[in-house]
């Protein structure tokens, strides 16, 4: 007898539809899994076996032949356990007049027949909710990922023996109830402006980045606190909305590093390590194409520790999603979009041994080893870095003086003025979001300067020898220094500080 | 180019390369080059005593016909080098008075500057960012009273080039021929130093930058120069051959004072002890050669800059402690530090750190 159960495959971040067909006749007991399943799509047949005969079921000792289809589609993952025991169920006639017309099936089986929660359900539930399907029949383990999506019915099983007793009518599961969205309440981050003592220029330039959307670049000796500003840079990040919310998700749940709470709410902080390669910072892998670090920091923060140490070609690799906002990774198997709409944020050492510029500390490179060190960066790639402030040494008195240090809360607060006023000008544009995105055309249009500010750019280009590329860049920090003061028009002063803050520059 | 037959002969003699010691005593064998060149017959057996048969052999061979002569200057001319002779109108008086002076400068770039009044400014490899900021400023402010002359090392003779390369008032001496440069990463520095001002070397193109040829490169310095400044090196730092070879020379020496500790100056501490003037600011060098300083004309500061400025003048300040004195605002401390630094009233030395600039 013939089956047909609805299951999804997983393509980069699109679910495809897929009908896992079960066909039992008679002839010598044998399994066939057709349809390009991957291995652990193959070893299903053990679960498969195991959890129907554990769970008081039969699994017939005939000729069983499953299909996926369509048949030309690489099917990978672990949810298709669920689908083909339900089918050989309906294909024995173990579910008597159960209707799975339209339910999606998605679980991975154990051999005691409880169904195991698996990685990539959000995406899923998103496409298959496009493509009309609207029941879903899933492991407990991911309810709480699922709750999020409105307008869908989802039973959430423990058991092989719940999805049973479910389908046949015994006993009926209650469908999920929808989760309100909640963006992440306050102090759910580790790190707070608060703790960080003095560093008045970089909080400042903090500010400006993140209310701008501008990438940064810290410098400093070591132990200055490079790394404690930047992980303050998510909670001065305006909170997710729940459409920025649901693309993390669906991005870290393909990864399989989602937690338990089954949505991203906070801002994603990576931080991958130096020895990083161009395949783990971008995305890639030999037959799946899983999401890189950069999509991993999709809407929050990629920070990158001790830039120069990077492998150069992995840095050149972020250009492009530097751009763009997103990455197209190609394999033999297809080329897969994942989005990657980050702020970058590098940090460095002045110089080799980290003491240039110290003021108690002697820096004993040569000139040579420093400029060689600060070579290391490409120019195209510094362009797109908009922000560099040097951070320098924190003093013991300020470490320990209780000065009041203004919370992340309250910055937060400003900064979501600032970008308030970029949404409203950008309203209409969906590539520019922030004055950081903008191009030569609105920046023609937006960022009209005065003949005095014009002058004073002028002057700094000529007396600080600043090159030609940093014009862009100087314009758009100005921009957004003019928006922080709700200033319609660039004045002088904004320019100025939009000067200032090219210590990279300075070194060379 | 053309050359009299005086400098073509010693061009032809120079050309084989020699320490300077035997390229003085063969020049001490005949009274003129050309006498040399004309009779070599009747000098060849000193002149192979003084250097070896070889090159003696080689030397008669060149000197027989104008053919060698002729393919030197060719391949000269084709690697824009100029060559200013002991008998040249264009070698500077000063380097002549010395005991040692070089007998060909070969040069690249404009000459015209070796007929003006220079001033030396060296520096080690080991300079301090502020210093060097500060060697900048000095090698500009004086570029305009005096043609700056400097080495071509990281560090201190770095700072002083490129101050003074602006206006193309300086001379970079080498202590290599023109196929090489040394260190590498100066190759574009040295490149502009030879399109806006001048690279002098005392060596055939073809000479190695050898350990030995930098403190003989260093007494031209000292040579083509009124004064040197030290701006720093330490304890054996090649700076103190320049100026003891100035001293030597009854040139005036300055060294920028360091305090103590500071590995970096250790060696200027120890010329301002014997015989360096203590140099802190530009007057100090103008009053050793009776130029006044003109008033510079007052550039108009507005209220904050003032304030910040006068605050610098106690010395380097961080931005906070300027915000502190000043009672502006942290963030608003950077705009009149770029003010000021266009000005060219301040420089930043590192770590939010600043200084002025007298």
């Amino acid at each position: 007898m013939l089956s047909k159960v609805m299951s999804f495959a997983l393509a980069g971040l699109d679910g495809i539809p897929v009908e896992v067909e079960t066909d039992i006749n008679n002839g010598l007991p044998s399994y066939e899994l057709v349809g390009l399943a991957d291995a652990a799509v193959r070893e299903s047949r053990e679960r498969v076996r195991s959890a129907l005969k554990n769970s008081g079921r039969k699994f017939p000792a005939q000729k069983i032949t499953v299909n996926l289809a369509p048949a030309d589609l690489k099917k990978e993952g672990s949810w298709y356990d669920l689908p083909i025991a339900v089918g050989i169920l309906k294909a024995t006639g173990q579910l008597a007049g159960a209707d799975t017309g339209n339910t999606v099936f998605l679980g991975e089986l154990a051999l005691d027949g409880s169904v195991r929660p698996v990685t990539g359900i959000l995406p899923l539930l998103i496409s298959a909710k496009a493509r009309g399907f609207t029941r879903f029949i899933l492991p407990a383990g991911n309810a709480e990922e699922a709750a999020y999506i409105e307008g869908l019915e989802i039973y959430a099983a423990g058991t092989l023996t719940q999805v049973a007793d479910h389908l046949s009518g015994l006993a009926r599961l209650t469908p999920l109830a929808v989760k309100k969205y909640e963006a992440a309440a306050r102090g759910k981050y580790s790190s707070d402006l608060a703790f960080v003592k003095g560093q008045a220029v970089a909080k400042r330039a903090l500010e400006v980045a993140v209310s701008g959307g501008h990438n940064l670049l810290l410098v400093g000796p070591p132990g200055a606190g490079k790394t404690m500003l930047a992980k303050c840079i998510p909670t001065i990040m305006p909170d997710m909305t729940f459409e920025e919310a649901l693309e993390v998700t669906k991005i870290h749940s393909v990864a399989g590093i989602l937690g338990e709470e089954g949505i991203v709410t906070l801002r994603p902080f990576r931080t991958p390590h130096h020895t990083a390669t161009t395949v783990s910072l971008c995305g890639g892998g030999t037959r799946t194409v899983k999401p890189g670090e950069i999509s991993l920091a999709h809407r929050g923060v990629l920070f990158l520790d001790e830039l120069p140490e990077y492998h150069r070609s992995a840095l050149e690799a972020l250009r492009q999603p530097l751009e763009d906002g997103c990455i197209t990774v190609t394999r033999a198997g297809g080329a897969v979009t994942y989005p990657a709409n980050f702020m970058l944020c590098a940090s460095m050492n002045p110089c080799p041994c980290g003491n240039y510029g110290s003021s108690d500390k002697v820096c004993t490179c040569t000139p040579a080893a420093i400029h060689k060190y600060r070579s290391r960066l490409s120019g195209p790639l510094l362009d797109r870095i908009d922000i560099q402030v040097e951070v320098d040494s924190v003093k013991y008195d300020d470490l320990v003086s209780d000065a009041a240090e203004e919370s992340s809360e309250v910055v937060k607060k400003r900064v979501e003025r600032t970008r308030e006023i970029q949404r409203n000008r950008f309203a209409g544009m969906p590539k520019t979001a922030t004055n950081a995105d903008m191009g030569e055309r609105e920046m023609q249009k937006f960022c009209r300067l005065s003949r005095e500010c014009e002058d004073i750019l002028r002057m700094s280009f000529e007396k600080l020898k600043l090159s030609a590329r940093a014009r862009a860049r100087i314009i758009k920090v100005a921009r957004t220094i003019a928006d922080m003061e709700t200033s319609e028009q660039i004045l002088p002063a904004h320019i100025l500080e939009a000067v200032s803050y090219r210590s990279y520059e300075n070194f060379r | 180019m053309t050359y009299t037959k005086e400098e073509r002969a010693l061009l032809v003699l120079d050309s084989f390369g020699a320490e300077y010691a035997k390229k003085a005593k063969l020049m001490k064998l005949a009274a003129a080059p050309s006498e040399l060149a004309e009779n070599f017959g009747a000098y060849r057996e000193a002149v192979a005593k003084i250097t070896d048969e070889k090159t003696a052999a080689r030397m008669e061979r060149a000197l027989a016909g104008e053919e060698y002569t002729e393919k030197l200057l060719h391949m000269y001319a084709e690697k824009r080098i100029e060559c200013v002779t002991f008998f040249s109108a264009k070698y500077p008086e000063l380097l002549r008075q010395i005991s040692d002076p070089p007998f060909v400068l070969y040069c690249r770039g404009n000459t015209e500057l070796l007929r003006e009044r220079m001033f030396a400014i060296v520096g080690s490899r080991h300079t301090l960012p502020q210093i060097a900021k500060r060697t900048e400023e000095f090698a500009r402010e004086l570029s305009g009273k005096f043609v700056i002359v400097s080495g071509l090392a990281d560090g201190g003779d770095t700072a002083a080039v490129s101050g003074a390369l602006e206006g193309g008032r300086v001379i970079s001496v080498l202590a290599y021929g023109f196929d090489h440069v040394y260190p590498g990463c100066n190759r574009a520095l040295l490149e502009k130093v030879e399109e806006k001002g001048l690279a002098v070397s005392e060596y055939i193109p073809s000479e190695k930058p050898l350990p030995y040829h930098f403190p003989a490169r260093n007494r031209i310095i000292a040579g083509l120069s009124e004064g040197v400044l030290v701006v720093s090196g330490g304890e054996k730092s090649g700076t103190r051959i320049t100026a003891a070879r100035a001293y030597e020379y009854g040139r005036d020496v300055f060294a920028f004072p360091y305090s103590i500790g500071v590995a970096s100056g250790a060696g200027c501490n120890a010329l301002i002890k014997e015989y360096a003037k203590l140099t802190e600011n530009l007057v100090d060098i103008y009053a050793a050669f009776g130029i006044n300083l003109t008033e510079t004309e007052k550039i108009p500061l507005s209220d904050a800059e003032r304030t910040v400025y006068e605050i610098l003048l106690d010395g380097e300040a961080h931005v906070a402690q300027i915000a502190q004195k000043s009672g502006l605002k942290p963030h608003e401390v950077p705009i009149v530090l770029t003010m000021l630094e266009m000005k060219k009233l301040a420089v930043s030395c590192g770590g939010n750190r600043w200084a002025a600039v007298r």
